[in-house]
């Protein structure tokens, strides 16, 4: 607890902790009540389950929630650096669906690891895409880039429709070895599961990118002045390269972790995604405004996402509400951020 | 209750408001006067947005009342206040770009005006009662500063106001314009309207206001006529102690050439041809739209421009994008401070550190602590005020801002510095402090690119002016010879002829 409050104070350039400031006190006053706020709603959210349903502490139910926690945390981890850079990508459904395509066909053919290595590329090419059409066509406000990474999202879709012609792919149809796979999928390091301990490392390595790389502040300061920082010698556009594709990567890598648990891939499995991601990025506390922001926070913006849709699965309430909670949610993180800021 | 007779529009008794950590009012008076113009002046941070914005209502105060136009005002909101007959207008004029010029003087009012016709019709009749001829039916995005001030007056005169607050008015005016200003307060002083003007240029306060209050660590330090005050004397008041000189002696260090820019060319540019010299501070005069901006952009690669040639010591250099322009040994402060120099929610520390990554880094990894140095060095050096280095640089006042931004610079030592309204906005006391700058940075050997619509900086600092009218270099003068009429009877493009 102490340590996960002192990396977020981190997580912001300006400190958390600012004392004598005229608004500094106030501001992480705020500050932390968010950051309370996700994990009182996590516990709340685990007590009032626990209590209701029994079913909730079963290992196996806890399990579930760790495979379901797998992809959604490594695409939002990517999602986490566009925001923070101050923009925003609605193609990572898309990417999901093609790179799980593109990927599972080709263990047959070319073996395990050419497969998953080309499958990370594509991840990566398409978010390499995503900021050569944002920074060709000039689009500089979150806005276009919503709705041109939004086009893309179709467009890579379209491409993993055409690819595998619309048909879905099982690992039983493979006969070539596929241990890797099922070893994301399914296997244990330990006492950890193997997607568990990628999403470890995964956070280390961006967390230390976050803090203590140069890229890590130019993507922070593109964020919260892209005119300031360009004026001051940052290389805006290298960061706008930079956030999109590792989200396009992050993202190649959840789709990689989730395709190996459900064992198949079809070319819409990554629906959805886009919102879950933006909706756990906001609610962990990184601002749409750009410039702040942690992988820290969205961690627990994942898990609060997750285990909301586990407790309502176990409490039997229908999907379509469910979807309805899930939009009720954003709408609220999104207001609670715009009231921070005033 | 001595003084609410009738012929007080406005009357502040004993206003107090205090924010965490700061006592930004502490018991203000002030009476202000049925048809005079009421200057305020103090340096920032001394409490006059505060007030005004407890006036129009964004703040409310603690403690004291207010009465205006006789009744006394507890709570209201800007629109209330705007309502009963008292506007302001912000230094960023808050008009809708995208819309026209009548449509800003009714906005939200269409229907009562009778329609588009009406709104028109009536946006007209306003408009010409101050003199001003735009069309109605212009975007606001198309105006000129002035012009667009000039809309936003109307729209103040469209509720009947009987007090209007101008804050900063005159900041991005130029010579001609502040004349026209000049008439448009002559004209609403006529019409009995109550003007409050603040300013940070004293010239102004004395052309255009009868009475003067200097307000100072959030209270009104004096009030009197005009006539009954100094120049020195209210600078004095100002800053709480005297001020010599406003301008230190001007550098006498010009040696070689340093910098050679040759023809640069773009819709607006035409063939933009000078030298610049070690130590040396260049001048650009020009009114506000004549391209001064626009040329040190496309010397610091900001805009994309093509075509020209830039020479240092002799060699030519390639200059596409800012990144380039700092690796020539060039420095810039745009001229908007919060939106293009400022990473405003950032600490004053990133902020600062923002152009000097290779000195606080290695292998692509920041070292806190070097960080922490260099932001701190320059804190010093440069006697920003602020209580730690690690608050959002928004929390400071406009002159420790801009020394952010100078200190940011200073750090890679440029040998080239464009700045660009260094001192817009900014009080007394700082301006000064960054005139010293500036002499210090050539006395090294840097050069220096002034633009700055405030003649008497250019006049006072830079050893050479180049005048720039309409895209072009219309003539080049040295202040220490050429008198201020001189310059701007080039600056308006009617002077002899060129370089």
């Amino acid at each position: 607890m102490q340590e996960m409050n002192s990396a977020l104070g981190a997580g912001t350039p300006d400190g958390s902790v600012a004392p004598g400031a005229r608004r500094g006190a106030l501001r992480s006053t705020a500050t932390l009540a968010q950051d309370y706020l996700v994990l009182v709603m996590i516990a709340v959210l685990v007590l009032i389950t626990a209590a209701v349903e029994p079913k909730f502490l079963l290992r196996a139910n806890l399990v579930n929630i760790m495979r379901q926690f797998g992809p959604l945390i490594m695409v939002s981890m990517g999602m986490t650096f566009v925001i923070i850079g101050g923009f925003i990508d609605l193609s990572v459904a898309g990417t999901i669906n093609l790179v799980a395509v593109v990927t599972i066909s080709l263990i047959q053919p070319l073996g395990q690891v050419p497969a998953l290595l080309i499958g990370l590329a594509i991840g990566a090419v398409c978010g390499l895409l995503n900021a050569v059409v944002i920074l060709s066509s000039g689009a500089l406000t979150q806005a276009e880039a919503l709705f041109l990474t939004f086009g893309m999202s179709t467009v890579f879709s379209a491409f993993a429709l055409l690819y595998s012609h619309g048909s879905t792919m099982h690992f039983w149809d493979i006969e070539a070895s596929k241990s890797v796979f099922e070893g994301i999928g399914g296997g244990n390091l330990g006492p950890l599961s193997v997607s568990f301990v990628m999403f470890l490392s995964c956070l280390v390595v961006l967390w230390i990118f976050q803090e203590k790389t140069v890229e890590g502040r130019y993507i922070r300061l593109t964020g919260g002045n892209k005119t300031a920082a360009r004026l001051a010698g940052v290389n805006v556009s290298r960061a706008i390269v930079l956030i999109y594709t590792l989200c396009g990567f992050m993202t190649g890598v959840g789709a990689i972790v989730l395709f190996s648990r459900i064992t198949t891939a079809a070319p819409v499995i990554g629906a959805g995604y886009e919102t879950n991601a933006i909706l756990a990025v906001v609610v962990g506390g990184t601002t749409l405004l750009g410039g702040k922001g942690s992988v820290v926070r969205t961690v627990m913006g994942v898990l609060l996402v997750i285990l909301m849709s586990n407790c309502l699965d176990l409490l039997n309430v229908s999907t379509y509400l469910q979807v309805a909670v899930k939009g009720a949610i954003l709408v609220l993180a999104i207001w609670l951020d715009n009231r921070k800021r005033v | 209750m001595e003084a609410a007779g009738a012929d007080v529009i406005l009357s502040i008794r004993d206003v107090c408001k205090t924010f965490p950590g700061v006592r930004a009012l502490d018991g203000v008076s002030v009476d202000v006067k049925r048809g005079t113009v009421h200057g305020i002046v103090g340096e920032n941070g001394a409490g006059k947005s505060t007030l005004m914005k407890i006036l129009s209502g964004v703040y409310e105060k603690d403690s004291g009342t207010v009465h205006f136009d006789g009744q006394r005002i507890e709570r209201t909101t800007p629109h209330q206040s705007m309502q009963s007959g008292l506007a302001i207008i912000y230094q960023e004029l808050n008009l809708v770009n995208t819309m026209s010029v009548g449509e800003n003087v009714f906005l939200g009012r269409f229907r009562e005006m009778g329609g588009m016709r009406g709104t028109h019709a009536r946006a007209r009749e306003i408009l010409d009662s101050i003199g001003c001829k735009v069309s109605t039916g212009r975007l606001v995005s198309e105006l000129s500063v002035s012009e667009k001030q000039m809309v936003e007056i109307a729209k103040a005169l469209s509720f009947q106001s009987k007090l209007i607050i101008m804050d900063e008015p005159s900041s991005s005016l130029t010579g001609e314009e502040l004349v026209e200003l000049a008439k448009i307060i002559q004209q609403l002083k006529e019409q009995g309207i109550s003007i409050i003007y603040i300013s940070h240029k004293l010239a102004e306060i004395f052309e255009f206001c009868d009475v003067v209050s200097v307000m100072r660590d959030g209270r009104i330090i004096d009030t009197k006529p005009k006539t009954a005050f100094t120049r020195n004397e209210l600078i004095a008041k100002m800053v709480g102690r005297t001020i010599e000189n406003e301008y230190p002696p001007r550098p006498q260090c010009v040696g070689a050439p340093l910098m050679e820019v040759r023809r640069i060319n773009t819709r607006k540019l035409h063939d933009i041809s000078f030298t610049l010299h070690r130590g040396e501070i260049l001048g650009l005069v020009g009114l506000v739209g004549a391209g001064r901006t626009e040329i040190v952009r496309a010397l610091f690669g900001a805009d994309k421009v093509r075509g020209h040639e830039v020479l240092i010591d002799g060699k030519p250099v390639a200059i596409r994008t800012p990144q380039d322009a700092k690796a020539a040994g060039l420095g810039f402060i745009p001229e908007d401070r919060k939106l293009q120099g400022l990473v405003l929610p950032f600490s004053v520390e990133a902020n600062i550190s923002m152009a000097s990554f290779k000195k606080f880094s290695r292998l692509g990894f920041i070292r806190k602590s070097i960080e922490r140095a260099i932001a701190a060095r320059q804190v010093k050096a440069l006697k920003v005020k602020t209580p730690s280095a690690r608050v959002p640089v928004r929390n400071l006042s406009g002159g420790n801002q801009q020394k952010c931004i100078v200190g940011r610079w200073l750090e890679i030592s440029p040998r080239i510095f464009i700045m660009d309204e260094p001192t817009r906005g900014i009080d007394v006391g700082a301006k000064y402090e960054i005139y010293v700058l500036m002499k210090e940075i050539a006395e090294r050997g840097g050069a220096i690119i002034l633009i700055s619509s405030e003649l008497p900086e250019v006049l006072n600092m830079a050893n050479r002016v180049l005048t720039i009218f309409e895209g072009r270099i219309t003539g080049e003068l040295l202040p220490e010879k050429a008198s201020a009429d001189e310059i701007m009877t080039s600056a308006l493009g009617m002077g002899r002829g060129a370089a």
